[in-house]
């Protein structure tokens, strides 16, 4: 049902340290966010999706289509960054439109190169985590955070409630389907209305259910799992540390070279 | 053509290609990585006292009925799933409630928020919506800024005594332009325009997503009209268990 979560549980890498996977993700998530420079985005780039397809055997095809659900909302965005509308043309383009002018200017296309690079290397730093860690491991790294056992036991509780009411959700969905429910578009707003309320009551009723069924397991508020150890080995961690430690030097060089 | 009749078709071609190049719309997630890494931090923080309202008030409720707890959880999954299907509107576009309007009215905006973060924490990792750097700014947009601009004018409308259905309608609506809103300012404050600052690139951010954004709004609107009507009529002891009271 959800492509991501039925990808990461086959990953080539499920089985290595969360932590360590958690901590190289967002490391390079932060240094790549907080340099904005373009070469390190697209060494960023190049080492998460290597591992995530090669390391990871996420067919090519379907990390490249994943890659691709952000970018709408990327050109939208780059375009009302780079296009301004001015009485007076700036130095790359201008189309003129009325008396205004459509126009951009040189340093604006460079911000958006940037942020398209930039954008595009965190996208691949999320999908490593998220192709390659299950949210049961990723909710066992927040506990050692020490995030509020509160949150942690309702992401859990959520997590498990959203394939449930999915579940009912697409079932409901395929009767109405089935009915000629989508028909024209007025029926289909009626079937979406109906289909959202009987899963709301289905849900309140499962959750009252569901209550009542872990509270005669001894339920404390607090559902205690057993998590699978993998310990960190020491390579992956030299690998991780050191390529954080190079991409944090390469960075460092680019904006000193920039900024002479 | 006349000059203002060539100005007119210009506008409409620009409108109806606009309205032609979105064929996936979802619902404003700012993208990971688009938010230099002040701004990111700037929005986390802003959300923190509405979420620690949230928290405290979701463990005084679990002290008192240690049944809600499923019951939270259920409508966190709930407002997921809703917001993650496809909604109808015009054909070959495809777009998504935000959800968090509807979860405001029934349960209260408090509550939204922390439920909303957590939302967000999986549409991020489990949908490729938004992102874990943008948290903060998404969180404040769609959790925090929607679900409470929703509640007042909610609670407003019912002090006011206008219709219950209205009053739904206008709730959800204007909180989901309001995401909107705030999403757009957020972007602007990111990346002013160069010509005419923040105020001028908020303009434009307003501008690009319109076109999507204040359809669905009103969509969005008459859904969550039609399911709050529906759940009134059909299931008023659930609605009971989750505190929800229809004050008419």
């Amino acid at each position: 049902m959800i492509v991501i979560d039925r990808l990461c549980y086959n990953s080539g890498l499920r089985y290595v340290n969360a932590m360590e996977k958690f901590v190289f993700s967002m490391l390079t998530l932060l240094l790549c966010v907080s340099s904005r420079s373009i070469i390190a985005a697209i060494l960023v780039l190049l080492v998460t999706g290597t591992l995530t397809v090669e390391k990871g055997g996420i067919p090519l095809l379907c990390y490249l289509k994943l890659i691709t659900i952000p970018l709408v909302f990327l050109f939208l965005s780059i375009s009302a960054v780079l296009i301004n509308i001015s009485r007076t043309p700036l130095d790359a383009f201008a189309i003129p439109f009325g008396s205004f002018y459509l126009t951009g200017s040189v340093q604006g296309l460079l911000w958006g190169v940037q942020l398209i690079s930039t954008a595009l290397a965190s996208v691949s730093c999320l999908y490593f985590l998220s192709l390659s860690t299950p949210v049961a491991d990723i909710l066992g790294v927040l506990k050692k955070l020490h995030v509020p056992g509160l949150i942690t036991e309702l992401m859990l509780l959520i997590y498990r409630y959203i394939f449930i009411t999915l579940r009912t959700a697409s079932a409901i969905l395929i009767s109405q389907s089935s009915r000629l429910g989508n028909k024209s578009l007025h029926t289909a707003r009626k079937s979406f209305v109906a289909m959202a309320s009987s899963v709301f009551v289905l849900s309140v009723r499962q959750a009252g259910a569901q209550y009542d069924a872990m509270e005669a397991r001894c339920y404390n508020g607090r559902i205690q799992i057993l998590s699978e150890e993998h310990p960190a080995k020491y390579s992956e961690i030299f690998c991780i540390a050191g390529f954080e430690v190079f991409l944090f030097v390469l960075i460092v060089i680019l904006k000193y070279k920039s900024s002479i | 053509m006349t000059r203002k009749q060539k100005k007119l078709v210009a506008g409409i071609s620009i409108c109806s290609l606009m309205a032609g190049i979105y064929p996936a719309a979802n619902a404003m997630h700012i993208m990971e990585g688009y938010l230099p890494v002040t701004f990111c931090i700037a929005w986390g923080v802003l959300c923190l006292p509405f979420l620690t309202a949230g928290f405290i008030k979701i463990r005084r409720t679990l002290a008192e009925t240690p049944r809600t707890m499923t019951l939270l959880a259920m409508s966190g999954a709930f407002i997921f799933v809703i917001s993650s299907l496809k909604i109808p509107s015009v054909t070959g576009s495809c777009s998504h409630m935000t959800g968090t309007g509807f979860g405001a009215i029934l349960f209260g905006p408090c509550v939204v928020s922390v439920l909303g973060i957590i939302i967000l924490v999986f549409q991020a990792v489990l949908l490729a919506h938004g992102g874990l750097t943008t948290l903060g700014a998404n969180t404040f947009s769609m959790a925090v800024a929607g679900p409470f601009v929703t509640y007042g004018i909610y609670k407003l409308c019912q002090k006011c005594k206008i219709n219950h259905g209205i009053c739904v309608f206008l709730a959800a609506s204007l909180g989901d332009l309001f995401t909107y809103c705030v999403t757009s300012v957020q972007l602007a404050l990111a990346y002013p325009s160069e010509t005419g600052g923040s105020a001028a690139s908020t303009v434009k951010f307003l501008g690009i997503f319109a076109p999507t954004q204040i359809p669905l709004a009103i969509i969005e609107g008459l859904l969550t009209t039609a399911i709050i009507v529906c759940l009134e009529s059909f299931a008023k002891s659930e609605l009971n268990l989750i505190g929800y009271k229809k004050e008419a």
